[in-house]
């Protein structure tokens, strides 16, 4: 940048002179001046005049020249000055990152420091906005590693580690039941789920045919060996349900189903949905990842932790995820928050552990587009008078 | 900068390590980057991009690069190869029918010139999941004992729980300094 904005400088010094040097062959060479003037229309009434008189009509001209060369060039100056500004990205500065890393960690620990008192819910809320800041603080030292040196990004992530330190103390000291809440939950949905040992051998042999025989065919092979995930594979036309004793915290898997209509009722663990064509699927919350490959012409709908969307094409998608959705290769995905309910449903919200309260449907990272301020096309928000808002049959 | 100085200085960067963990999405990452360094798991989204953690542990100091492994990312791993002195391969366990891919983008990294003298770790990740499979089982899947150019060790282990986590992480410590700081 520096390198840059000298020379544009050097140019302007540059040119200069040769103004002055025009000027000065123009004064001494009056005698052949005459000569030239025949040819320029503008001034062959001059040419007829004296020659003094000429002179001082010129000096003034070649004045006005200069003044017009030199604005030229200031012009000029101003406008590569522009030019440059709008490419370089005032983000990408140095001293732009430290101020704003600076100015972020001071608001972060003003912050924390009023994370204790009597207001328990205050408090928390309050962790919850400290532990947000600092992820993006954090984010935003991973955008600048690219311009910033070894040093600053060692003494940022250093400054964060101990920010990170420090909230963890606040959290600990400010509820420490949560914490053995959150452990007794994972420990809820393990049991139901135990697999005998021996069974985990078999599957081997299922993950050795999986790799010779092509994607489409291992699926249908993949559900017969492991018996503890449940689904509907290769259905046309039909109407498909599952209820919560069915599913129980295990794996659902739906795969090469056209035409169908699907209601899961109950909390699966991970929900995956495989070449599924002009379907309409409705589930109940799941407690980790919904995987979607291959859909297209569908509507979905379920609340989930994560969900990962992948070679899908004009599907609906009625959603409530508490962490974040992702598509990869994927055109014309829309979306709205979810809306289905069923009688059960809060008992299987309790069960799959999901905060009803967290909902960022409308944030979508589309791995294929990587740009940054511009959103991709690939999805987009249903408005909402075109919402779904009755699901019933 | 006096001689002293610069002695001290390459004293310090010898307990230092440059550890890169990849594998496919959803393979559990950054649940292991964040499980390791004592952080919240239970809101990690999908990343869009890649996690750098500096910790500190048993005097070393661990530079930890987290990649997204989603398949539009995974052409850009090769940025980070450079001067990597141990490879975190995180694998799915539950995950049967990526386990192809998985052998394949593994094996295409061990064919990296750049990461030619890395340690590698292999990470059997889920083991908390009903339908995981053992780490014997992805020890075959993934061929690993066709590997004779890295020194390798497979661990099962459930990021979620943070259950032999550290065993791995201990391995691949011993393994690289035993290589890199034997002037000690």
């Amino acid at each position: 940048m520096i390198i840059k904005a000298s020379a544009a400088v050097g140019g302007g010094v540059e040119r200069s002179p040769r103004v002055s040097l025009t000027q000065k062959k123009k004064k001494r060479s009056c005698h052949f001046r005459k000569q030239s003037h025949f040819s320029n229309m503008e001034t062959a009434t001059e040419a007829s005049q004296e020659n003094k008189f000429a002179t001082d009509s010129d000096g003034a001209k070649i004045q006005e020249r200069i003044q017009k060369r030199n604005q030229e060039r200031i012009d000029g100056v101003e406008r590569r000055k522009e030019e440059k500004e709008t490419r370089s990205v005032p983000e990408e500065n140095t001293e732009y990152f430290s101020r704003t890393f600076q100015a972020e960690l001071a608001c972060i620990e003003e912050l924390l420091s009023h994370c204790s008192g009597e207001d328990r819910a205050e408090v928390v809320r309050k962790l919850e906005e400290t532990t947000t800041k600092t992820a993006q603080l954090q984010k935003f030292v991973n955008d600048s590693v690219m311009f910033l040196t070894q040093y600053e990004l060692r003494r940022s992530q250093a400054a964060l580690q101990k920010l990170q330190s420090s909230i963890t103390e606040a959290r600990d000291k400010a509820m420490p039941k949560k914490k053995f809440a959150f452990r007794a939950r994972t420990q809820d949905t393990a049991p139901p789920v135990a697999a005998p040992p021996a069974q985990s051998g078999e599957v081997d042999g299922g993950g050795g045919a999986s790799e010779k025989s092509p994607p489409g065919a291992a699926t249908p092979a993949q559900s017969e060996e492991a018996p503890e995930q449940c689904g509907f594979s290769n259905r046309e036309g039909e109407l498909l349900t599952k209820t919560a004793e069915e599913i129980r915290q295990g794996d659902v898997l739906l795969s090469h189903l056209s035409n169908c209509r699907v209601r899961l009722f109950g909390s699966p663990s991970t929900l995956h949905l495989k070449h599924i064509d002009s379907c309409e699927i409705l589930c109940g919350p799941v407690s980790t990842s919904v995987f979607v490959d291959h859909c297209k012409n569908s509507t979905l709908a379920f609340p989930c932790q994560q969900l990962r969307t992948h070679h899908t094409t004009d599907t609906q998608v009625y959603l409530h995820v508490t962490c974040r959705a992702i598509i990869e290769d994927c055109q014309g995905v829309s979306l709205a928050p979810f809306s289905w309910s069923y009688p059960t449903m809060d008992a299987d919200y309790a069960v799959s552990g999901l905060d009803r309260d967290r909902n960022n449907w409308s944030q979508v990272d589309d791995f294929n587009w990587l740009a940054f301020r511009t959103p991709s096309p690939n999805w987009s928000v249903i408005p909402e008078a075109d919402r779904k808002t009755s699901w019933d049959d | 900068m006096g001689l002293l100085t610069i002695l001290k200085k390459l004293k310090q960067k010898e307990r230092e390590m440059r550890l890169l963990i990849l594998g496919l999405d959803n393979a559990g990452k950054t649940t292991i980057l964040k499980k390791f360094n004592g952080e919240d798991v239970s809101t990690i989204s999908p990343t869009l991009g890649f996690n750098i953690k500096t910790l500190e542990h048993r005097g070393f100091k661990l530079n930890f690069w987290d990649v997204g492994g989603q398949k539009s990312l995974r052409s850009y791993w090769r940025n980070y190869f450079e001067s990597t002195d141990g490879l975190l391969w995180v694998v799915d366990s539950a995950d049967r029918l990526r386990l192809q891919d998985c052998g394949q983008e593994l094996s295409k990294l061990l064919k990296e010139e750049r990461l030619a003298g890395a340690t590698l770790l292999i990470f059997a990740n889920k083991q908390d999941l009903p339908g995981a499979l053992t780490k014997e089982a992805i020890q075959e899947a993934l061929a690993l004992d066709e590997i004779k150019s890295h020194h390798w060790c497979i661990v099962s282990c459930s990021a979620v729980t943070g259950e032999n986590l550290l065993t791995g992480v201990d391995w691949m410590l011993d393994d690289i300094a035993a290589r890199i700081f034997t002037a000690d």
